[in-house]
């Protein structure tokens, strides 16, 4: 029978769920802002943040939440390194020729994955959160708690940058108007290589908090990347507060589809919703800049 | 294609030829396709050409409303999937042959078109794409979820006697060849026309500066959805012949978003927005992949495509205008030195 | 006209290099007729080839080469000599109705597209000039193969394939080794009436959970007809889209429809989750009974460890049954130390098609395509020739479908398989109800 516990426990999983798309997207909407470009490639950073983990710990011993901040830092280089081989040679080139790249690089990295470490299924056997709590009969698995507060964390620290420390402004002054903010003695490359840093950086710290639980494999991408896709666009392109809300209630929306009506359209709602709230606010719940 | 473009050449030949192959080469190059499945004769010698030309064809529509009118759709494999469809269905169910299936399913692609166009065009750049990923991905899911169609388990098409009526071959797969050789000739003409007509005009000045467009007069929301219609008619086709020469389809073959990718990326890799752009792309990636597929895949571990991604990215880099930029680029000098040459005569 | 110029010639140029690297590759066979009526005849050939397309790229490239070496494997027991071996064959080299020719196996890659794996499989009959096809491993693209094979005339030894959908069309050609999802369903619900009846399980109400694809969908279709007919009520059918990122939904659905029993078909990243899913949420039904795959590839319990313990699915093949059939162990162990996969469920499978295969082409004495099909049809292996826990194979003539296949029940115990069922082939005794996630 459906009942209070039910629901609510239905509830609770679909917000710490959200909470990882909005993670993901994060780091999406920050590139996008500042620079008009989607990154389709963007799962392939969660793979690859989730692959430097793991062999932390296989190889190492490290557990995710020690090697995290190593992941950061080895994501914000892999950023900084795809703008400037990447994406800088298409700055000016048509939409089409953008998506095409990030594209080819999503391509090279999964296969590439596959190629070096196998289709294989990798899981962090014994990390050091794991478990549940429960709390006034409802359940709660650690890690899926530890990876929604390091989310609601970081979508805090990304946005206090934005809008409180000088830089945060320079990358904002970038998205509002390069060609003034150039005027200003902004250097607009050194902000978009800041964009893509910070904007992989992010998903450095997903794919460390999700490797506490979930397995890893080279197209793993794929299974958050699309929500975070939509989520992104509901939240209004650019938008980081948008992203977190949309991606709270995508999760929301999608458990409560799957216990409702099936889990087989649970993903429907969710697109469903996309589209209804663009036709009424065409740059998203909170997109302005 | 190769006919059509020769008749308009020898229509439309300047007094002053500027290189006096162009009258040769083109009915050269159509012999030569005619011509080829005599030439070489293996199945899949002749099946790597029909991919060829299927997603010649596929990327040649998509160029009308990507290239041309400048919206991105990464969601055509929708329409692709509901033309294989609704012939299949046709035929399945109600025995209807699948040339009548054909229409239907560029018609059903048109409608579906309109539908998923109408509320998605009032959206700009990136909201527009994922709208329209996001519209495939729930007509996918649906038909995952629709016994009638045969649900995620697909739709075996029946054996029939082979022939013209039957759209089926099991012999030879020449009669395909042409078919799909035809097809595409058909839509790159089409191509062709809209290129040189107002409708064209149109289209760029849409794809440029909307805003410009508008204030011009053009009703641009009219404009899109013709190209949208165009677009999704011939990749309707396309999904109908898809069909019949594979004779099984399930949501995971016809619908599937990598599909939508592969679509764009051909006219994109090639040249978008250029007549010869999505059949240069066809021709340089099906065979790529075919022939990895073939010679480099024996290890399984995913060689061919890495380089397949790699080499995506590099033209991107280096070409951001498609490979057939370099081609013009060519032609371009080659007709300034041919230009000194006569004024040095 | 200078736009028309260079594209015509640069695609003329690309078009003659194409079909040129093409004629180059495969030089020998633009002049032959079709392979159906090239067949030599019996006495001059040493070579017989047969075709086997495989996802050796893609998603599921692992299974696929492994696929391949376990087919590789039994060409070789047939080449050699292994008189040791009560396998069809082992015994002497070659297949001694045709002089003691070799069998010869051409791979392709299909990369699970049923396009790739029809075009495939006419390359390997065309141009490598095959008298039978095996493989091909997925469901969809056993499907157009075999109509491929259907169209030349070619007999189609399917040894992985279990949808439904495919000895039901009517074709003359094709044969399966493999029981079907249908038969292994009703291994399920057999081994659910045996507790039932004589083990005192108190089972009423059974739910399907299965992911949304080919797979998943048929086999909750078929355990859907079998639950009304050995007398279980399906209180619910949860279906999910495969590769989510969340289970909590479909396990709520699943408690508040509380079953006595759940029957899961899904691929391995999902059953993964929904092992750790059921774990968190405590959700505690008399038993799992998984429809294999997913549940029974060796990365499931490698990942899951001790979480897996206690669930049981139903099993094609189970390393254990070398207690009772010592064939199976030495057969596992050389392939084990030769190819360095273990002998599992599509390994032993695709092994076994290969077999069965060259043992028709044995008694046909020829590899004329309408004499291997006549030897095919009066095919009777007996169990004890087999790795399989079947019976034997014995072909259905109207369907193609071997009618001796049957499927086993293993459960993990301690992080390992074993056979719980039927009872007279068990090596461990089934653990039922299932212990609280809590007491272990």
């Amino acid at each position: 029978m459906l009942d209070g516990t039910i629901i609510a426990q239905t509830l609770l999983s679909g917000v710490l769920i959200g909470f990882i798309y909005a993670l993901v997207a994060v780091g999406l909407t920050l590139i996008y802002g500042v620079m008009d470009i989607v990154n389709f490639a963007h799962g392939e950073f969660l793979m690859l943040s989730m692959y430097v983990v793991f062999w932390l710990y296989a190889l190492a011993g490290l557990d995710p939440m020690v090697s995290l901040p190593i992941s950061v830092a080895v994501m914000f280089v892999v950023g900084v390194v795809t703008h400037k081989l990447v994406v800088r040679p298409v700055l000016r080139a048509p939409m089409s020729a953008q998506i095409f790249v990030t594209f080819g690089l999503m391509v090279f990295m999964r296969n590439g994955a596959q190629f070096l470490w196998s289709p294989n299924y990798r899981l962090i056997q014994t990390p050091l959160v794991a478990g549940r709590l429960e709390l006034f009969g409802l359940f709660v698995g650690k890690p899926q708690l530890v990876a929604a507060l390091g989310a609601l964390i970081t979508t805090g620290l990304v946005f206090w940058f934005l809008k409180r420390t000088e830089t945060g402004r320079t990358l904002q002054a970038v998205a509002e108007d390069q060609d003034a903010a150039a005027l200003m003695g902004i250097n607009p490359d050194r902000t978009f290589m800041l964009a893509w840093g910070i904007g992989a950086a992010c998903v450095g710290v997903a794919g460390a908090l999700l490797a506490n639980y979930y397995y890893i494999f080279p197209t793993v991408g794929n299974t958050f990347v699309l929500m975070a896709f939509v989520a992104v666009a509901l939240g209004g392109f650019g938008s980081v507060p948008g992203a977190l809300l949309a991606g709270v209630i995508i999760g929301v929306v999608e458990v409560l589809t799957g216990l409702f009506i099936s889990p087989a359209f649970k993903n429907i709602t969710a697109y469903v919703l996309y589209m209804v709230v663009v036709l009424v606010r065409p740059r998203g719940l909170l997109g302005e800049w | 294609m190769a006919d059509t473009t020769l008749t308009e050449g020898a229509a439309g030949a300047p007094a002053r030829k500027p290189f006096p192959l162009a009258g040769v080469a083109v009915p050269l190059l159509a012999l030569a396709l005619l011509a080829y499945p005599f030439v070489f004769r293996l199945p899949f010698q002749h099946n790597l050409m029909i991919l060829v030309f299927l997603y010649a064809s596929l990327g040649q529509a998509w160029n009308i409303l990507g290239g041309y009118a400048g919206q991105s759709s990464l969601g055509h494999a929708a329409f692709f999937g509901v033309g294989a469809y609704a012939s299949s269905l046709l035929l399945v169910k109600f025995g209807i042959v699948p040339w009548v299936g054909m229409l239907a399913g560029g018609l059903v692609a048109v409608a579906l078109s309109l539908l998923i166009g109408y509320p998605s065009f009032r959206l700009k750049g990136h909201y527009f794409v994922i709208a329209t990923i996001v519209l495939a991905e729930i007509i996918y899911i649906l038909f995952t979820n629709w016994p009638f169609a045969g649900g995620a388990e697909g739709l075996f098409l029946p054996l029939l006697p082979e022939g013209v009526v039957n759209f089926e071959f099991h012999s030879s797969k020449i009669p395909y060849y042409y078919i799909i050789f035809a097809i595409l000739a058909v839509v790159t003409t089409v191509v062709f026309f809209v290129e040189r007509s107002k409708l064209g005009f149109y289209f760029r000045a849409i794809r440029e500066d909307p805003d410009a467009a508008r204030s011009l007069g053009i009703d641009i929301t009219r404009y899109k959805l013709i190209a949208m219609a165009l677009s999704a008619f011939f990749t309707g086709v396309c999904g109908t012949f898809y069909a019949q020469f594979v004779l099984f389809i399930e949501p995971n073959n016809s619908l599937n978003f990598m599909l939508s990718v592969l679509i764009m990326l051909i006219p994109v890799f090639g040249g978008s927005g250029t007549l010869w752009g999505p059949i240069l792309g066809a021709f340089i990636l099906i065979p790529l992949s075919e022939f990895t597929r073939v010679y480099l895949s024996g290890a399984g571990r995913a060689i061919d495509l890495t380089l397949y991604g790699l080499l995506i990215m590099l033209v991107a880099i280096f070409e951001p205008r498609g490979l057939w930029a370099v081609v013009t680029r060519f032609r371009s000098r080659e007709t300034l030195k041919w230009r000194f040459w006569k004024s040095q005569v | 006209m200078s736009h028309l110029r260079i594209p015509a010639i640069s695609l003329l140029l690309i078009s003659l290099l194409l079909g040129a690297c093409v004629s180059t590759e495969a030089p020998a066979a633009t002049t032959q007729a079709p392979a159906a009526t090239a067949a030599a005849t019996a006495e001059q050939v040493t070579v017989v080839k047969i075709g086997s397309p495989l996802p050796l790229t893609g998603s599921l490239a692992a299974t696929g080469v492994a696929s391949r070496d376990a087919e590789l494997f039994a060409a070789d027991i047939i080449n050699g000599d292994y008189p040791d071996l009560n396998l069809p064959l082992a015994a002497g080299e070659g297949l001694p109705n045709l002089g003691g020719a070799k069998l010869e196996i051409v791979f392709g890659d299909h990369q699970m597209d049923p396009e790739k794996g029809a075009s495939e499989t006419e390359r390997l009959i065309t141009e490598e000039h095959i008298v039978a096809v095996v493989g091909a491993y997925a469901s969809a693209v056993s499907a157009t193969s075999s109509q491929v094979t259907e169209r030349y005339g070619i007999p189609f030894v399917n040894g992985q394939s279990t949808s439904t959908a495919l000895h039901t069309r009517g074709f003359k050609w094709y044969f399966r080794t493999t029981p079907h999802d249908g038969m292994f369903s009703e291994a399920i619900f057999k081994f659910l009436q045996d507790m039932r009846d004589t083990k005192g399980a108190d089972i009423t109400t059974v739910a399907t959970i299965f992911e949304n694809t080919q797979y998943g969908s048929g086999s909750s279709r078929s355990q859907n007809d079998l639950a009304a007919q050995y007398g279980f009520e399906v209180v619910a059918n949860i279906p999910y889209p495969s590769g989510t990122a969340d289970m909590t939904a479909e396990v709520q659905s699943l408690k508040a429809a509380n079953p006595d029993v759940v029957l899961p078909s899904s691929y391995v990243a999902d059953a993964i989750l929904m092992v750790r899913t059921f774990e968190q949420l405590d959700f505690q039904p008399q038993a799992i009974v998984a429809q294999g795959v997913g549940f029974t590839e060796a990365s499931f319990l490698e990942t899951v460890g001790a979480q897996g313990d206690y669930i049981l699915s139903r099993e094609v093949f189970a390393a254990d049954l070398a207690e009772k059939k010592p064939i199976i162990k030495t057969v596992s162990d050389m392939f084990q130390e030769r190819y360095g996969h273990k002998m599992e469920g599509a390994t032993a499978r695709s092994f076994t098609a290969v077999l069965v295969l060259a043992d028709a082409i044995n008694r046909a004495g020829s590899t004329d395509p309408e004499a291997i099909r006549q030897a095919l049809l009066a095919t009777d292996i007996p169990g004890d020739q087999l790795i399989m826990p079947w019976p034997g194979v014995k072909f259905d003539p109207a369907t193609g479908q071997n009618i001796a296949g049957s499927g086993i029940v293993v459960q993990a115990q301690e992080g390992q398989y074993h056979t719980v069922w039927p009872f007279d082939l068990a090596t461990r005794d089934v653990v039922w109800p299932f212990p609280a996630w809590g007491d272990r």
